[in-house]
């Protein structure tokens, strides 16, 4: 089922509110973040990850392309921030073959509260080489645990797979000030 | 019974009597000895003590000329005329002593316990027992660090994986059970082959070999040996188990071995250092600086993006758009001393494509790069 929430955000709302709205996202599930470039999509994983951590868990995050910001994550509004010591960062260099691969172990692993696999970004020729049986394993392998994947990407992947999509819309740069003394406020 | 010499040789005396000795300090020695080193002990040429307690024969050998034999149950009329200033000293209770005119061992001895534990607490306790020869502990013997490990030269070099690792494993057994007799486990493993070695630091104290055997395995397919394995050393470096207690309500987490071994295969898959903890600095470097307040989360190009900028246009190989909005510039540099010192003009800036970029100005190349997107 596709969900899409209402947005017009001027900046991402704290998880909770979501966590609130009866919006969870799904354990043994897996679920999507899909959005363009500055939709916010990776706010919503960031304050996933803040979630999960500031409860005590570990989460781990596979970055195909190397894109995570520590610095930002950690600064985070939602939840204090994500616990950097908490989170497995395994980078990938722009391989999703590997990505996948890596995120498979660490599903296997067992005990992480997330696991992002992070393929925004990647060319469509390395996202076309990712078998949909490749989907089908992940959701066998999330059964019966309380692990939730979450898959960041440009478009949805996981297809009928995925329990939860979350559709982040493209958004407007918010700017104060009179030029040529403006000041980025918000991606929103 | 417990012995102690008191005088110059004291530790190589000792150490004739048994492997294992307490060093009191460089002149007293005390170690265990039977009812037939009783003799041997009596002809020793320092000042000798043989009592049922360890502190009852130091005190006897450090203040008592010649060989002392204090038999069982007999320490506190032994010890008793020995001044109050042969015990470990302590300035306050002492001078609490002189006021209640106690000078010797026996006149601590005789008073009643409970009244002395009211007045002076546990300190003034534990001087009375051992005014009394009473305190019993156990002996605490320094023994020489050992060294856990196993090496083997062979004739013929071995050139598979399999062979190797049933080697390391019968290595890896000797070396935790030894570990395990020690009430020890390893923190570190060292493996040399043919002269390089290879360090694999644990996460948490370990000596369970297939774990240990599996990280080795996971290493050999990473990096094979160069040649075929003449020579071989393992060591394990010991140190104080892990000990956990598990709460009801804790959330769950990986467990550690598996999470290592995990670890262990996504390092063979991605390489050893793109797969840990994020860590920032104490720095302004962007990227690595830790933040002050909340910032707007971003997404990296490692390595930045080449860029062409106009006043109206920027493009690169990946993207390329008109410029709608542009704030900036802010300038920073640092470490003006290092090789990969930084000094640039950042812009933010609203794209026709909808996307917010951080770009700058590197001044030393005069070239543009962006360096990612607002997310």
């Amino acid at each position: 089922m596709a969900a899409a929430f209402p947005l017009g955000w001027r900046q991402v709302e704290p998880l909770d509110t979501l966590f609130a709205a009866g919006r969870d996202f799904p354990r043994g599930r897996i679920s999507e973040i899909v959005g363009t470039r500055s939709s916010g999509r990776t706010s919503v994983l960031h304050a996933l990850l803040a979630a999960s951590t500031g409860r005590g868990e570990y989460a781990a995050l596979v970055d195909t392309k190397d894109a995570f910001d520590p610095c930002s994550a950690a600064a985070c509004s939602d939840a204090g921030g994500v616990e950097l010591s908490k989170l497995v960062w395994v980078r990938c260099g722009g391989n999703a073959e590997h990505a996948l691969r890596a995120a498979d172990l660490l599903i296997q692993a067992g005990g992480f509260g997330v696991v992002a696999l992070d393929l925004a970004e990647a060319t469509p020729a390395a996202l076309n080489r990712i078998p949909p049986t490749a989907w089908f394993r992940f959701r066998r392998a999330l059964e019966s645990t309380p692990t939730i994947l979450t898959v960041l990407a440009d478009h949805p992947l996981a297809k009928s797979c995925s329990s939860m999509t979350v559709k982040m819309p493209p958004r407007r740069a918010v700017f104060t000030g009179r030029a040529p003394f403006l000041l980025l406020r918000d991606a929103g | 019974m417990f012995a102690c010499i008191h005088g110059a040789d004291a530790n190589r005396l000792a150490d004739s009597f048994s492997p294992f000795v307490e060093m009191v300090d460089e002149k007293t020695a005390v170690f265990t000895v039977t009812a037939r080193q009783f003799g041997a002990v009596k002809h020793v040429q320092a000042q000798v003590a043989l009592a049922a307690t360890a502190e009852a024969a130091i005190l006897a050998a450090r203040n008592l000329p010649g060989y002392t034999f204090i038999p069982p149950g007999e320490e506190a009329r032994v010890l008793g005329a020995l001044s109050i200033d042969a015990l470990p000293p302590d300035p306050e209770l002492f001078e609490t002593f002189h006021l209640w005119g106690i000078r010797s061992l026996e006149d601590l001895s005789r008073l009643p316990a409970d009244a002395l534990a009211s007045r002076l607490g546990d300190r003034g306790l534990w001087l009375q027992r051992l005014a009394r020869g009473a305190f019993e502990r156990p002996l605490r013997p320094q023994l020489p660090a050992a060294v856990y490990e196993e090496s083997a030269e062979l004739d013929h070099p071995i050139k598979l994986r399999e062979p190797l690792l049933f080697l390391i494993a019968r290595f890896l057994h000797d070396l935790t059970a030894r570990l395990k007799s020690q009430s020890l486990a390893a923190s570190s493993l060292h493996l040399t082959l043919n002269g390089e070695q290879r360090r694999h630091g644990l996460p948490f104290p370990t000596r369970d070999v297939k774990l240990l055997l599996k990280l080795v395995e996971h290493s050999l397919e990473r990096e094979p040996p160069a040649e075929p394995v003449a020579k071989l050393r393992l060591e394990l470096i010991p140190t104080e188990p892990r000990r956990v207690q598990h709460g009801l309500f804790t959330p769950a987490a990986p467990e550690p071995e598996k999470l290592e071994l995990t670890l262990g295969k996504i390092r063979g898959l991605v390489g050893e250092k793109n797969v840990g903890y994020p860590e920032l600095f104490d720095t302004h470097r962007p990227g690595s600086a830790k933040p002050s307040g909340a910032l707007l989360p971003f997404r990296y190009f490692r390595p930045p993006l080449e860029a062409q900028v106009t006043a109206e246009r920027l493009s690169t190989r990946m993207f390329q758009g008109k410029i709608l909005q542009i704030a900036g510039p802010w300038r920073s540099s640092g470490d003006w001393w290092r090789p990969d010192t930084w000094n640039r003009d950042e812009y933010d800036l609203a794209l026709s494509d909808g996307a917010l970029y951080r770009i700058y100005l590197d001044r030393g190349l005069k070239k543009w790069f962006v360096e990612g997107v607002y997310d």
